[in-house]
């Protein structure tokens, strides 16, 4: 015995012995539902049955077994249990309680290492008996390279002219991708031939007791006799359809087994099979009411084609009467099946007529993994469940671990007989991949999630920064004090890092044409050594991202994204790049450089301790772009003030990113200068009223309604978005992005909701915060239109009450922006 | 009770088509099912057929992951879903069917400043209707979800999740089978393996459609058909702005259950719930690209999988069972399209992209008050097809990089 069944906790034992049934899954380590019949033994290994409560002898919930079944038809759950609705959720905790199989350590961490490998080979055989050997043999004396996959450990294989991979191969997806399982490694396998050699499974009969322990299939008794040495029992009785009952009898008496019997259902007329036992044990079968004492009964139903990866990969199913079994057609390119999944040497395995399958008294099972019985299948049918894939859901037959390897064919045969027809007609469920169970481990590789830093960073970390994550990227959230880094860009000058922005080269005769198209406001009437600001639309003309545009020359400029966008502002710029086919390169080279802001009423003197370039307001004045070096390292100065202070933006090689940022803190010692963070940068923009794409602005919104109008140039020939923002024109704005303060200085929540009078949300808090410099509780937020008007008034909601606001259309700090342009 | 001892028909056999009925519902999954159910029930309308190339449940409604929710983002859509989560709640007795609905409650997890906003967002909208929603931090999902890996020493770590305790989850194919049990017995006849091939119109509106059992003449067409919506618009010239994609999931090896809590990341693409049999089940976002062909990717079980263990580790060593798809008919703002269309007398539910099966009970509810009393009922008139003509999207896109 080596575990209790799913339902009723039925006493499991051995009946496949192949790694298909569900009968020997056991916790192996930790490791729950492994068939141990196919696991190599380990020293000091921990087994554990599952399924128990109590012990493996003396399972308490056995007792389903007892009462359970006429309270327990087949889908009793969707009958009971309804009424009153208040009670539910304590049947469920029962439910839920008895399910499941093996027990997982909820608090075990991840422990083993796994690969991911990727591998070609000219042809891949799947399977490893007697017809995937000779095809790998033919392909490798063709002097093809040829990897041959097999799933079984024990089976011996020459390795002669072919490789020989020790795996389970996962399935054929598109582009003939064969994943194969090998433990720790997963093999991504693509090949120019796939040769399907799965063989074919022995199917069980269905009769009463035809789960009891000590009741197998002939491939059980051939490993357990042939490769094990165990003599699977003492006095045995077979019934068969097909050679290999006879096989198995033959087997068996060659050790000394005693036979009781050979019955051969094809030409015996036999009415009933009725197995018997004590504890759950077999002890004798019943043939027509003929009892005959047996410690095994071995049962074979015929051999199913194993005709799972080749039905995934395309290939159709066919019913073929002569052998009572389904077999693969219409096989796709590329692929080959050959030996019995192919249908070669099947023998017709049908029972004579006089055998009804299952009778008489005593649950017969037609699915072990979820003890399902002939009697739970034809109640179904009774009720209206009449197609397979109905019954499917219905029964949850062919839904369990074995994924109907053992299930499918008899649940068909019950069908037919029920409905009168042949399984043709029946037809089959879909097969699903994967072929065999694959650990989450195996497929997910080694935990490895990609993580960006500036070349700045250590810095960052020895001067206290709190590092929080934006995006894929880690930054410092500030230096330990949000409020003095606010205060030292209004007063001297702060320094941030800025690496992360996104940064692209346009380049080409046509770039300035690339730009036009792209963006809303014009590119190409700038002058080398200007910036302008910029906002990327979708063809729906909402918000993309935004960032500044700097002209390095007639045909190059530098664009800069946002941090978390640049990835998708790339594939932008590229997609588009490919349907115009201008005569424009793109170069991504946000990696490549590091970049900083120094900003402050005292940049301007900090500069000019740091470059020779002249850096007065005449020659680098608001929006300028100029090439210089920065503490002799050669960088691009664009002077812009997202934080509404002077401010310069320097981008220069990356590798020199610590170098320069020492330098400028060093020689600004006296200025007063403090490095910021991405909390105190978030104030100062706020106070500006300067937006953050993807937080002021949502998958809906446009230029017009986010108060940028003056950006769209409509009189452009075509950009990106404009018959979408000529609309919005048209129709007029409905809600508008305005700044707010709160009347008595609460913090509303970001994502805060917008309320006039009922309590209906009409608008939402983008953004808020405290700003040290003006003493009170700013924030932008979407408004209906008629509130985006200076100084009107709505409410935000705060822990479920409300708040008064008022608009403010202009910017918070420098409304006219004379500190940016000073 | 009564019912577990004796077998009983769940719904006639098909029987023969007759040449008109009043009302023809194309799809008989949970939107067409129900809207079959409510026209019977709540509207006395009986001459009804429902039509479906397969048998029934055999798109969307039997391969979602049987979320149920509320905690929409805009106020239109949590008001809607919010009247099909109580419809749900009750639904079971209504039908007289056990769902085996499950309000175990729904995390939507945030790993981002970002995350933290577009929850609070759903939250205070949810809270101003009513909708029991709230956001918590690390040491309370701790509570709710001990098994969860927390550390903050991982790329994406979990810095607060939208809480939603009537979240659940449902045996879907079960709410198939008891709206076609109750729209059975009301009266509707239900025709599975009967594919519709045209639809008949003559003066801009719907005369009848044509099958592969024979033409029927009828007064209205309602297209329930997910992932074939478009196909089925087509045939009354009808262009709808839907793209197709697949959607996939997969289910381990059943164990013993200790997650009782859904789990939703949009940063990791994934969602997880443990079902009352015990396996795991595991969706991820619908794939980028459109196709009507429901063949499954391996990348697909390698990113889910990789990403299921960033948050439970634990589960390393359990199997994936089987792994399928469906199609998804997804609408620009990711909010449906439902009611009339400029053909009179052909109705639509589409644009469900990945929640349509949340919202089967309210849809077949309105959709029975629209076809009976010819107004369109004012909890679906954001959702009207004119919408994208006059630029009126109800946009839950910001809310949905993962749509569960």
């Amino acid at each position: 015995m080596f575990s209790r069944s799913f339902k009723y906790h039925r006493p499991r034992g051995l009946l496949c012995c192949s790694g298909s049934c569900p009968n020997c899954m056991m916790t192996v380590d930790g490791t729950p539902n492994v068939r141990v019949c196919a696991e190599p033994v380990r020293e000091g290994a921990d087994l554990t049955p599952q399924n128990v409560l109590g012990s493996l002898e003396h399972d308490l919930l056995a007792v389903t077994d007892k009462i359970g079944g006429p309270f327990t038809p087949v889908g009793f759950y969707y009958r009971t249990m309804i009424r009153p609705r208040r009670a539910w959720p304590l049947y469920e905790k029962f439910l839920r309680n008895a399910a499941g199989l093996g027990r997982i350590d909820p608090h075990a961490e991840r422990s083993d290492r796994y690969d991911t490998e990727h591998r070609h080979a000219e042809v891949l055989v799947v399977g490893g008996g007697t017809a995937g050997r000779e095809a790998a043999g033919r392909y490798a004396a063709d002097g093809k390279h040829v990897v041959l996959v097999e799933e079984n450990p024990y089976l011996e294989i020459d390795e002669g002219d072919f490789e020989v991979l020790r795996g389970r191969a996962l399935g054929i997806w598109e582009g003939g991708l064969v994943p194969v399982d090998a433990g720790n490694v997963l093999y991504r396998y693509r090949t120019e031939q796939i040769v399907v050699a799965t063989g074919a499974i022995e199917q069980p009969l269905v009769f009463p007791g035809n789960d009891l322990v000590g009741v197998m299939l002939p491939e059980a008794v051939r490993r357990l006799v042939d490769d094990w040495a165990i003599r699977p029992g003492e006095r045995a009785v077979v019934v068969t359809v097909d050679e290999n009952g006879r096989e198995a009898a033959a087997r068996l008496k060659g050790i000394g087994v005693e036979i009781g019997g050979v019955y051969d259902l094809r030409r015996e007329r036999i009415r009933e099979i009725v197995a018997r036992g004590r504890k759950g044990v077999l002890r004798s079968v019943e043939l027509d009411g003929r009892r005959i004492d047996c410690d095994l009964l071995v049962m074979s139903g015929g051999r199913q084609p194993a005709y799972s990866l080749l039905a995934q990969a395309g290939a159709r199913v066919e019913y073929v009467p002569e052998s009572g079994a389904f077999l693969p057609t219409e096989i796709p390119e590329g692929i080959e099946a050959v030996g019995s999944v192919a249908g070669e040497g099947l023998s017709a395995a049908i029972p004579a007529a006089t055998y009804n399958g299952a009778s008489g008294k005593g649950k017969c099972f037609v699915c072990v993994c979820e003890d399902v019985t002939d009697k739970d299948l034809k109640r179904a049918i009774a009720e209206g469940f009449d197609s397979l894939e109905l019954a499917k859901r219905y029964t949850t037959v062919t839904m369990g671990p074995c994924q109907g390897r053992l299930c499918h064919v008899p649940s068909i045969r019950v069908y037919a007989r029920e409905n009168e027809s042949d399984p043709g007609t029946i037809g089959t469920t879909t097969a699903r991949p994967p072929w065999g169970p694959v650990t989450l481990g195996v497929l997910a590789g080694r935990p490895h999630e990609p993580a960006q830093r500036s070349s700045i960073h250590h810095r960052h970390k020895e001067l206290g920064g709190r590092m929080m994550w934006t995006g894929t990227w880690r930054r410092p959230h500030s230096y330990g004090d949000v409020e003095a880094e606010v205060q030292a860009v209004h007063g001297a000058v702060g320094l941030i890092d800025v690496s992360t922005l996104g940064k692209l080269l346009v380049v080409g005769p046509e770039a300035a044409d690339f730009l036009e198209r792209l963006y809303p406001n014009r590119f190409g009437d700038m002058k080398a050594g200007r910036i302008r600001y910029g906002v990327l639309n979708t063809d729906a003309g909402r918000i993309m991202d935004d960032g500044t545009i700097a002209r390095l020359s007639d045909d190059a400029y530098y664009v800069t994204t946002t941090s978390t966008g640049a990835g998708a502002v790339v594939e932008w710029f590229e997609w588009w790049n490919a349907v115009w086919g201008l005569d424009v390169q793109i170069a991504d080279i946000t990696g490549a450089l590091a970049a900083v802001n120094v900003a402050g009423p005292r940049a301007r003197e900090l500069m000019t301790r740091l470059t020779d370039l002249d850096v007065s307001n005449e020659a680098i004045s608001y929006l300028d772009a100029r090439q210089g070096k920065i503490a002799g390292v050669p960088s691009l100065v664009l002077r812009i003030g997202f934080v509404g202070e002077l401010g310069y933006e320097l981008h220069f090689p990356s590798p020199y990113g610590e170098f320069v940022w020492d330098t400028i803190l060093e020689r600004g010692e006296d200025l007063g200068i403090r490095p910021f963070g991405l909390e105190p940068q978030r104030i100062l923009r706020l106070e500006k009223m300067h937006i953050l794409v993807g937080q002021d602005t949502d998958s809906e919104s446009n230029l017009i309604e986010a108060n940028m109008p003056w950006i769209v140039k409509f009189d452009k020939d075509d950009f990106v978005g404009k018959w979408a923002l000529e609309h919005v024109r048209a129709r007029g704005p409905r809600e508008q992005l305005v700044g707010f303060e709160m009347e008595d200085g609460r913090m509303p929540p970001e994502g805060g909701q917008v309320v006039i009078k009922e309590r209906r949300p009409v608008g939402r808090i983008t953004s808020a915060r405290w700003s040290p410099e003006l003493r009170k509780v700013i924030g932008m937020a979407w408004v209906p239109t008629e509130l985006a008007r200076d100084g009107a008034e709505f409410f935000v909601t705060i822990d479920g009450g409300f708040d008064k606001a008022h608009v403010r259309l202009t910017p918070f700090f420098d409304p006219e922006g004379e500190r940016l342009r000073s | 009770m009564k019912d577990i001892f004796r077998v009983r028909r769940m719904w006639r056999p098909r029987g023969e088509l007759k040449r008109r009925y009043d009302v023809v519902i194309v799809g008989a999954g949970s939107h067409g099912l129900s809207t079959a159910y409510y026209l019977a029930k709540n509207h006395g309308i009986t001459d009804v057929a429902v039509l479906d190339k397969s048998y029934i449940g055999s798109g969307a409604a039997g391969r979602n992951t049987t979320i149920i929710r509320a905690n929409y983002r805009t106020p239109q859509g949590a008001e809607f879903y919010s009247a099909s989560v109580k419809l749900y709640e009750g639904l079971a007795a209504d039908l007289d069917f056990n769902l085996l609905f499950s309000q175990q409650g729904h995390l939507t997890l945030a790993h981002s400043d970002r995350g933290i906003i577009t929850a609070n967002e759903r939250a205070e909208v949810n809270r101003l209707l009513g909708i029991d929603s709230r956001v918590i931090y690390p040491d309370e999902i701790a509570k709710l979800c001990p098994e969860m890996n927390l550390s903050e020493e991982v790329t994406w770590p979990v810095m607060a999740a939208l809480y939603h305790p009537p979240g659940g989850i449902i045996r879907h194919d079960a709410v198939v089978w008891g709206y076609a049990r109750g729209a059975d017995r009301g009266g509707v006849e239900i025709h599975p393996y009967t594919e519709v091939t045209g639809i008949e119109r003559s003066n801009g509106r719907v005369r009848g459609v044509q099958t592969t059992r024979g033409d029927i003449e009828c007064d209205t067409v309602i297209s329930c058909t997910a992932g074939w919506s478009t196909l089925v618009a087509d045939l009354a010239d009808v262009p709808l702005p839907i793209t197709t994609h697949i959607l996939q999931a997969f289910v381990t090896e059943p164990v013993k259950p200790f997650l009782d809590v859904i789990i939703v990341s949009s940063q990791m693409h994934i969602y997880v719930s443990q079902t009352d049999r015990g396996e795991f089940l595991i969706g991820a976002e619908i794939e980028p690209y459109t196709t009507y062909k429901g063949i499954g990717t391996f990348p697909f079980l390698e990113y889910s999988a990789k990403h299921t263990l960033e948050l439970f580790p634990q589960l390393e060593r359990a199997k994936i069972l089987r792994s399928w798809t469906g199609l998804c008919d997804l609408s620009p703002d990711y909010s449906p399209i439902l009611g009339v269309t400029e053909v009179d007398g052909f109705l639509v539910s589409c644009g469900w992209g990945t929640y349509g099966f949340k919202a089967a009970p309210i849809v077949g509810t309105t959709l029975a008050e629209l076809v009976a009393t010819k107004q369109t009922p004012p909890l679906i008139a954001p959702f009207a097809l004119e919408r994208f003509y006059k630029d009126e999207l109800v946009s839950e896109l910001a809310a949905a990089a993962v749509s569960h």
